[in-house]
């Protein structure tokens, strides 16, 4: 796969940051800060599949939901084939929105319960004005079976709630490629699917790669997914991007301690007690007297007081196209570039 | 694609919309109430329906204009006036079948202005949010508390008589907010689906959100409020009737009961005063049996599962 694929660059994100406000109230005033991205930098080659891998409330929806606009970068940029669609408004956002779809976590909240699943699929079609309603049954048939959903006449006319989870999950897709996008956003597709279906939908993701030669972010909190799907991986931790590379060296040599401690923390087969390869997580979380640190800093069993508590740490290069950002690499060159 | 596949489709579409309907058309007749509720109201409407038939059979029966000449004050029941007649020789059977057309032409009228109106509003303030929501429903409450019957009495008090479609457009214009209130908070839940995400993503415009994603999901609940709002149209507009500010040239049943109680028939005629009283009541109660069934149909969680087998 690595060989057909283009390094061109398709999408890029240019020091994101996107703050969550806490409501305030008249007598508290304005309300608390919440950084749910800060200065993300990232950049999806044209083909591949980008695993963004990191625990709950780490931000890697709302990169999600940034790249489709479904919300505002409130810093930074984003570029689609070189063109900025950080503020993108009315028309031109639509025109965008035919190019990058997405696939949300819940197959049971994202399809409307009232409309069928002809006309959930169709909708994209309908609302961008592409052919004529006879084309768009046409295709609705033709996507539901590219996702897995055969017979597809057998399932055309029916309710989302007439659906498996799985077959819900395969509407969703369907709908996200109708339009052939040439980036689709998958947030964590299969968390709310039986493990034999996951594998299911892996596949269906890996065709609409192959098939349709389009770039797949695939948004996760499981290593092991993340490891089976995807070319190249970057981790989250509380919004800030902490180490990024080829799927396959991310996982057999993570650097980042946060790397490390999320492979500890998948299951692993046939094992009963939980034997850490790693352990850098830290049972409890140590406190921090300033935010100037390194964010993993909390919970980093290998910190070193006063380094990792003082400054931010820099970005090093471990390996081919491999960066991550930790105060303890100090052996590893300063990387070039972070995207 | 080949026709066999679009026929095939087609009769696939049908087929769903009738399962559909079958279903909970089901779950309604279940239900006790959805059945005495609509047996009550099949009845009321064959009394709508057959209210032109007396006229035709001898003038004297029309409800409003009809005097039998033999008759000079209120007699009770017999086989030329089955229910007696009032105290200028009118039938009161063929007032009792106008008034049936009446109460629903009111009832049905009101309540689907009102319905409209109160799901445009609530759709709009929930869909919108800050300003529009606040104005809104601040109107809404302004509305909310005026006293509907004080104030279109003092209405028709300022106006002479009003007409019956006058009476209907008051009804309508205070009687939405409740139904804005309700279809407000559903739209601010539904907003934050993320199936209204999914659809945005797909490119869907304010519009079409609101009116392909969201309007289905609430016209179920707008219409389960509109039975709720037959009832409360049909006893205001008795009320007015009653107290003499109805409009003189319809037959209501609180037009009857005015003329029972201001001809002083009050004690003396029960087969004219409780014919009108009784249908006010039942029309009412069936009306409010057949929301009650209704919510059942749309609110999964109220059903009785163990009937269900």
């Amino acid at each position: 796969m690595s060989e057909r694929r283009e390094n061109k660059t398709i999408l890029q994100l240019e020091r994101v940051s996107r703050f969550y406000r806490t409501r305030g109230n008249v007598f508290r005033g304005g309300g608390r800060l919440v950084v749910a991205l800060n200065e993300i930098n990232l950049s999806l080659r044209a083909g591949e599949i980008f695993g963004l891998v990191g625990e709950s409330g780490s931000g890697k929806t709302t990169c999600g939901r940034l790249i489709v606009r479904l919300e505002e970068a409130d810093q930074g940029r984003i570029t689609l084939n070189g063109e900025d669609i950080t503020h993108l408004k009315g028309k031109k956002l639509r025109e965008y929105r035919r190019q990058v779809q997405m696939v949300f976590q819940d197959p049971y909240q994202s399809l409307n319960p009232q409309v069928t699943i002809a006309d959930s699929v169709a909708e994209p079609l309908i609302t961008n004005k592409v052919g004529s309603p006879l084309d768009h049954m046409e295709r609705v048939l033709k996507v539901l079976k590219t996702a897995g959903l055969s017979p597809a006449e057998d399932y055309v006319y029916r309710f989302p709630h007439q659906l498996s989870g799985g077959q819900r999950q395969r509407v969703a897709i369907a709908r996200a490629i109708v339009l052939e996008p040439s980036l689709l956003v998958a947030d964590e597709p299969t968390s709310m699917l039986d493990a034999s279906y996951s594998a299911q939908i892996f596949e269906i993701l890996q065709g609409v790669r192959d098939k349709m030669g389009a770039t797949i972010m695939f948004i996760t909190h499981s290593m092991a997914s993340a490891r089976y799907l995807c070319d190249r991986i970057g981790v989250i931790y509380r919004g800030h991007l902490v180490e990024q590379g080829p799927a396959e060296q991310v996982i057999n040599a993570p650097q980042h301690p946060y790397t490390k401690a999320l492979i500890d923390a998948t299951p692993k087969f046939g094992r009963a007690a939980e034997v850490p390869t790693y352990g850098t997580l830290l049972a409890a979380e140590r406190p921090a007297n300033s935010s100037a640190g390194c964010p993993f800093f909390r919970r980093c069993a290998l910190a070193e007081r006063l380094l990792c508590a003082g400054t931010y740490p820099p970005w090093r290069q471990v390996g081919p196209e491999q960066v991550a950002l930790c105060h303890l690499l100090e052996d590893a060159a300063p990387a070039v570039s972070t995207g | 694609m080949q026709q066999a596949t679009i026929q095939d489709l087609k009769a696939k579409r049908r087929a769903l919309w009738r399962q559909r309907f079958m279903e909970n058309w089901r779950v309604f007749l279940r239900n006790p109430l959805g059945r005495i509720g609509i047996s009550l109201l099949i009845m009321f409407g064959l009394m709508a329906a057959c209210s032109y038939i007396p006229p035709m059979i001898d003038p004297m029966y029309h409800p409003m204009t009809g005097v039998d000449p033999k008759v000079v004050s209120s007699v009770g029941p017999s086989w030329q006036h089955w229910l007696g007649t009032d105290f200028m020789g009118r039938d009161i059977f063929s007032q009792l079948l106008a008034g049936a057309r009446v109460a629903f032409m009111v009832g049905v009228s009101a309540a689907f202005m009102s319905v409209v109106l109160g799901t445009a509003v609530g759709m709009t303030a929930g869909y919108m949010g800050r300003f529009t929501d606040t104005a809104l429903m601040r109107l809404a409450d302004m509305i909310m508390v005026l006293p509907t019957l004080l104030v279109v009495l003092m209405l028709a008090a300022l106006f002479g008589k009003l007409s019956i479609w006058m009476i209907v457009l008051m009804i309508a214009l205070f009687r939405w907010p409740g139904v804005s209130r309700i279809i407000r908070a559903q739209t601010l839940s539904l907003k934050q689906r993320p199936f209204i995400d999914a659809a945005r993503v797909s490119g869907a415009s304010h519009l079409r959100i609101i009116f392909r994603h969201i309007m289905p999901n609430v016209l179920p609940l707008a219409f389960l409020y509109m039975t709720f709002r037959v009832t409360s149209a049909i006893v205001i507009e008795a009320g007015l009737a009653f107290l003499g500010f109805g409009d003189p040239g319809t037959v209501s049943w609180g037009m009857m009961l005015q003329w029972v109680w201001k001809t002083g028939h009050m004690f003396q005629a029960p087969y004219w005063l409780l014919p009108p009283g009784i249908c006010i009541s039942l029309i009412t109660l069936s009306f409010y049996m057949l929301g009650r069934a209704m919510d059942e149909v749309l609110d999964p969680r109220l059903r009785d599962e163990t009937q269900a087998g």
